[in-house]
């Protein structure tokens, strides 16, 4: 009787998690596979054409652009992580102003893509804040049309994501950071270890598996980028990229080729995402 | 006792300071034109200050024109439902797992962990004609189910909480004749509140700021604030010292939040990295 209850609650509470989770999330994986080998238009009969979509896909040089304007987005996150980390090694540790600074850098972590979207056109604008300052610098020569000129909008949106991500590194960084035993750091100055080797020898290893963790949620956010390109430009200049184009193919009906580019999506994710957990666990 | 020599204390400061200003430096002009009259804005370089501070003319318009105020209550509302179905499943999810043993444990660990593979915009083909066909689109209710599901994270954030939490409690109350439900409702629950506060915390930031999901499914009557400032954005007619200040106004609950609950976002945050 008991152990009858006992199932009885176990299924209880997990058959609507397990429910969501499949209609949510495995089903429409598997359902992208089906559809990616169709022409399907969201109504009507689903003919199958093999792997047209993907041939599409990889012979159109404007979806190779999308692919390759994720780029830009990863390259960036290189300085982003730096920047990233060198704020929480000097952020660690008690000093008057601590607090406030902790508020200030969390800023841009808490904005949503539109806000974010809007204060940079400001800044990029031709009569923006970064042409403006660049005037009152004297270095008028430096100044650029930076939305409109084919060859700089890609960087200069993505770089965007340092302002708007690198609040997310550093907190993850700051909290690896005080996990490490304050006796460590005592020892180490009683040791009389300088700040500098305390850094180099103490915090730094310490946060390994914390960097290689965010080096690996850049690749796959760069991958998915989605949200500025489309606010701020609507994907127009050459600033597409695989999920707006998923985006766009579904407002045309055309779900046989967005569902191919999901799977894309999906494959690159699952290979960077796999690749963390393990070489984590071989850590 | 400190290492700290006077030469890295005031590279430190030199440095953080740099770092605010980069913070502040493409939020400043925003905060000016939203007290800007038009013809200001036109006339005035963006790193000029307002003439008049008391301007509120701009708030009150797009208060007015961007039907901002009833944006705010469906983001509310979507909010307020979701993370109590979201972090009630969490916490139910992470109770069974982390304190019975049954047939298919592992199965059911290893579904939900898989999530972490799936970008929720790579699945958003097939669910958008699944939400079509049942007609939810353009009502709240897409979303809010799209937003009630149990992620890897939150099950994380809960078992550590439960570890803290003594199994003879559980025992005690069965002892005294509880049942399951029962004690996991009026005992067990309860004293997991601080992870359900760490969860409502930084998944709420996450859900108000979302863009792509009520993007896709709310378009005309029903919309989140995030999409009530894009769309608001998006018609050209708007001018742009109004949007400013639609986004000042945006800005303010997310702020609040930011003030009182500061600590929380960072321990919560650096606690999903233990996982």
């Amino acid at each position: 009787m008991k152990s009858k209850r006992r199932s009885l609650f176990i299924v209880l509470f997990l058959v609507f998690p397990m429910i969501h989770l499949i209609i949510f999330s495995y089903v429409p994986i598997i359902g992208n596979f089906v559809l990616s080998l169709t022409n399907w238009r969201g109504f009507g009969d689903i003919n199958f054409i093999g792997l047209r979509n993907y041939e599409k896909m990889f012979t159109n040089t404007e979806y190779i652009k999308m692919f390759k304007n994720c780029g830009w987005y990863f390259l960036v996150s290189i300085p982003q992580l730096i920047f990233a980390l060198l704020l929480a090694v000097v952020i660690n540790g008690k000093f008057r102003g601590l607090n406030v600074f902790k508020g200030i850098l969390i800023i841009p972590y808490l904005l949503n893509g539109v806000i974010i979207s809007t204060i940079f056109i400001i800044f990029f604008n031709n009569t923006g804040s970064l042409n403006t300052i660049l005037g009152w610098l004297g270095l008028d020569s430096l100044q650029h049309q930076w939305l409109q000129d084919l060859n700089l909008v890609n960087p200069s949106i993505a770089s965007i994501s340092i302002w708007r991500y690198y609040g997310m590194n550093f907190i993850m960084f700051f909290g690896a950071l005080q996990t490490i035993p304050t006796e460590l750091y005592e020892a180490a100055t009683l040791d009389g270890c300088s700040k500098w080797q305390e850094i180099r020898y103490i915090s730094l290893p310490f946060i390994k598996k914390v960097l290689f963790i965010n080096i690996l949620l850049s690749v796959s956010g760069s991958i998915q980028v989605f949200e500025i390109p489309y606010i701020m430009m609507n994907g127009s200049n050459g600033t597409g990229t695989p999920v707006i184009m998923i985006q766009q193919s579904m407002s045309t009906n055309k779900v046989g080729f967005a569902a191919a580019l999901s799977v894309m999506v999906f494959v690159i994710v699952l290979i960077v995402v796999g690749l963390q957990r393990l070489l984590v666990k071989e850590d | 006792m400190s290492n700290e020599t006077k030469l890295y204390k005031t590279v430190r400061y030199i440095f953080l300071i740099c770092a605010s200003i980069f913070v502040f430096v493409p939020l400043v002009p925003l905060i000016f034109m939203a007290f800007k009259t038009g013809a200001e804005y036109s006339a005035t370089s963006v790193l000029e200050p307002p003439k008049n501070w008391l301007n509120m003319y701009n708030f009150s318009y797009a208060m007015r024109v961007g039907h901002l105020g009833k944006a705010f209550l469906y983001t509310a509302v979507i909010l307020t439902i979701s993370l109590a179905i979201q972090v009630t499943f969490t916490a139910m999810v992470a109770y069974i797992l982390h304190r019975f043993d049954f047939m298919g444990k592992t199965v059911v660990k290893v579904m939900f962990t898989l999530t972490m593979f799936i970008p929720v915009v790579a699945t958003q083909t097939l669910i958008f004609r699944m939400m079509y066909a049942v007609g939810l689109i353009n009502t709240m209710w897409s979303v809010i189910i799209l937003y009630s599901g149990v992620g890897i994270v939150g099950i994380y954030v809960m078992l550590n909480q439960l570890d803290s939490i003594s199994r003879e409690i559980d025992e005690a109350a069965m002892i005294d004749g509880a049942g399951y439900f029962y004690t996991f409702a009026k005992i067990i629950f309860p004293l997991m509140k601080p992870a359900c506060t760490t969860m409502i915390i930084i998944n709420g930031i996450g859900l108000y700021n979302d863009f792509y999901i009520p993007n896709l499914y709310l378009n005309r009557d029903v919309q989140t604030f995030t999409v009530a400032l894009y769309k608001f954005y998006g018609s050209m007619s708007t001018p742009f010292e109004i949007v400013a200040a639609a986004i000042i106004i945006g800005m303010i609950p997310i702020m609040i939040v930011f003030i009182f609950l500061q600590k929380y976002i960072y321990n919560g945050l650096a606690g999903s990295v233990k996982m």
